[in-house]
């Protein structure tokens, strides 16, 4: 694992299905008037004959899908995450779920890594995906784990809906992690507190874990790429001894991956004390990502303090430092 | 003839012949709804003949592909496929029962149906999917979509009839039930979506428009529609009572009831027209 500021890259999504499509003629790529921002300009300029820009029609697109699906192609739809789920959802659960379809629903502009307002802004995808059966959710949390991400997902003979950030995209981890649809994974370990994480908030993650060890809690961290299937069992392996839990992610509270968590627990009956960190219930606004995920508690600080609370300090929680992201470089709020 | 008998349709059958695969479709429709004495027997009324001249001609079972998007029509489906051999016919008397393999409201689960569209409005998109492989796979492949008027109500049929145009899909016909009902009633009480004709027109598709109970009629629009590059729409004028007198005019066609007298009414009067087609 990489130190904050991380690098950042572009278009590792697009380039990694362009690498897909070339090995595999079944790929077929689907969008909806967002080429650029979905990085599928390179798709479309190198494999026009298997790129379809549907225009403005997100409903249409998803039927389409379902019909190439069922003609023994594995089309990946790219559009914004919330015309992706909220414009077409009923329209998902019965031309894509219900067949349990080879159709890969890729959701840019995540939770609030959006300026764009409530509007653009997609902070209930991951529950509402979730509650689809035969549906996998995925939440990756860098260019790594996004390159890895086409392949695997595209391995999956099933539905697939994968939120990914768009434009500058950090590289948290180094070409040797292995990104797993199958496990949760622990990245740190921690006696006193378990922080489990996905997406964005990761990064926001590492920095807390290792801000509570500086100021005496030992904090671990899970990665957790995949929101659906949960891999409960490293979840709650993680948390079980530990005196408390939080979890992060750039999403609402309800539904997402505090509420997975939440389930995965409270089933083991491992009574610990858990708090979520994410956009609590509301709708957000048009901003910059550091004055929205600092405004809406998407950050290091918050995790901190929720942590704080959960282990029963009454001390003042410690604060984070400001890390200034230059030019070319990102890092959590 | 009458339920329970199986037709063996030539290769190329004849106007008469495609008017008596009408009727039994009808009958067998039926007797699925009269099991349980409510159901949409109106949308076998109304889209018999169409459902005849599609499957009894116009469908190459073989290698076309034939989406659903009105899953309500289930009943008439069944009864055509069964007809020409695609169902097993003895199935049909489970239509609609607790655990039965055909469902109400059609799903995949379903035998021979291939697409799940019962949420209006979705099916055209699914067909163009469909059209769309084929073409990628190098074409000889043909698309059938049967909707219904009411659907045009949903916005998500225009943007797949915008996409079909735009990308040529020749090889896509839709057969649209024009029978004028819904839910809530007369689709003219609810909202207008007249001109059909014309708006199917300005989206860029090859329109026929015929009376959907004139078999000859019908042969000659989806025949049109063979010889032309656009993607093509027969609008079927339908009545979602089948034009049958023994049926009140009162009755709410889009979920008719069936009582033992109304069903041998429509049974009489479906057999005496079978009889007059077989003889034409």
């Amino acid at each position: 694992m990489l130190e904050p500021p991380y690098d950042i890259v572009l278009k590792p999504y697009g380039q990694a299905l362009v690498d897909l499509a070339q090995e595999r003629e079944d790929v077929v790529c689907l969008g909806a008037d967002l080429t650029r921002q979905t990085e599928t300009d390179l798709f479309r300029d190198t494999i026009p004959e298997r790129f379809f820009n549907v225009g403005m029609a997100e409903a249409n697109a998803i039927g389409i899908a379902g019909g190439l699906a069922r003609a023994g192609h594995t089309v990946f739809f790219n559009t914004f995450g919330v015309f992706a789920t909220r414009r077409c959802l009923d329209q998902i659960a019965m031309a894509v779920a219900y067949p349990a379809l080879n159709v890969k629903v890729i959701g840019f502009m995540p939770g609030l890594s959006s300026p764009g307002g409530p509007s653009h802004q997609a902070i209930e995808d991951v529950a509402l995906m979730r509650a689809l059966p035969s549906m996998t959710v995925v939440d990756v949390a860098d260019a790594t784990e996004t390159r890895q991400a086409v392949r695997a997902i595209a391995e999956i003979d099933g539905p697939v809906y994968m939120r990914l950030k768009r434009g500058e995209i950090p590289v948290i981890f180094d070409d040797d992690h292995e990104l797993s649809l199958d496990r949760a994974q622990v990245l740190v370990e921690g006696a006193e507190l378990t922080i489990v994480a996905s997406g964005m908030l990761l990064a926001a993650a590492l920095s807390a874990a290792r801000l509570l060890g500086e100021h005496g809690v030992d904090a671990g961290v899970v990665n957790v790429p995949v929101i659906k299937p949960l891999d409960a069992a490293t979840v709650v392996g993680a948390c079980a001894g530990t005196r408390a839990v939080v979890t992060a992610e750039n999403h609402s509270v309800v539904g997402g991956l505090g509420s997975a968590v939440a389930e995965a627990l409270a089933e083991a009956g491992a009574g610990v004390p858990l708090r979520r960190v994410g956009i609590e219930d509301r709708f957000a606004e048009s901003g910059s990502r550091p004055y929205l995920f600092s405004r809406y508690g998407l950050s290091v600080q918050r995790i901190v303090e929720r942590a704080w609370e959960a282990l029963g300090r009454d001390d003042s929680p410690p604060a984070a430092a400001d890390v200034v992201a230059d030019e070319g470089t990102y890092a959590p709020v | 003839m009458s339920p329970g008998e199986t037709s063996t349709l030539p290769e190329a059958p004849s106007s008469a012949e495609l008017a008596a695969l009408a009727v039994q479709i009808k009958l067998e429709s039926l007797a699925m709804v009269s099991i349980q004495g409510f159901g949409y027997l109106g949308q076998a009324l109304s889209a018999g003949e169409t459902f005849a001249v599609l499957f009894g001609e116009e469908i190459d079972h073989e290698t076309d592909r034939f989406v659903l998007s009105p899953g309500h029509y289930a009943v008439v489906y069944y009864a055509a496929a069964a007809a020409v051999g695609l169902l097993d016919r003895h199935q049909l008397a489970g239509y609609g029962r607790d655990g039965a393999l055909l469902e109400a409201i059609s799903t995949e689960r379903t035998p021979g149906v291939d697409l799940t569209c019962g949420s209006l409005g979705q099916g055209l998109s699914g067909a163009v999917g469909y059209a769309l492989a084929a073409r990628l796979a190098g074409g000889g492949r043909r698309t059938f979509a049967f909707l219904s008027d009411g659907e045009m109500e949903e916005g998500q049929v225009w943007e797949a009839a915008m996409f079909a145009a735009h990308h040529g899909l020749g090889d896509l016909v839709v057969a649209l039930d024009a029978n004028g009902s819904q839910v809530d009633g007369p689709i003219t009480d609810v909202t207008t979506i007249e001109p059909i004709a014309e708006k199917w027109a300005a989206f860029g598709w090859h329109v026929e428009e015929v009376d959907g109970h004139d078999i000859g009629a019908l042969r000659r629009a989806f025949a049109a529609c063979r010889a032309d590059d656009r993607p093509s729409v027969v609008v079927a004028r339908t009545d979602i009572l089948g034009r049958l007198r023994s049926i009140p005019d009162t009755a709410d066609g889009h979920f008719l009831k069936l009582d033992v007298e109304l069903e041998a009414a429509i049974r009489a009067e479906l057999e005496g027209i079978g009889r007059t087609a077989s003889h034409a």
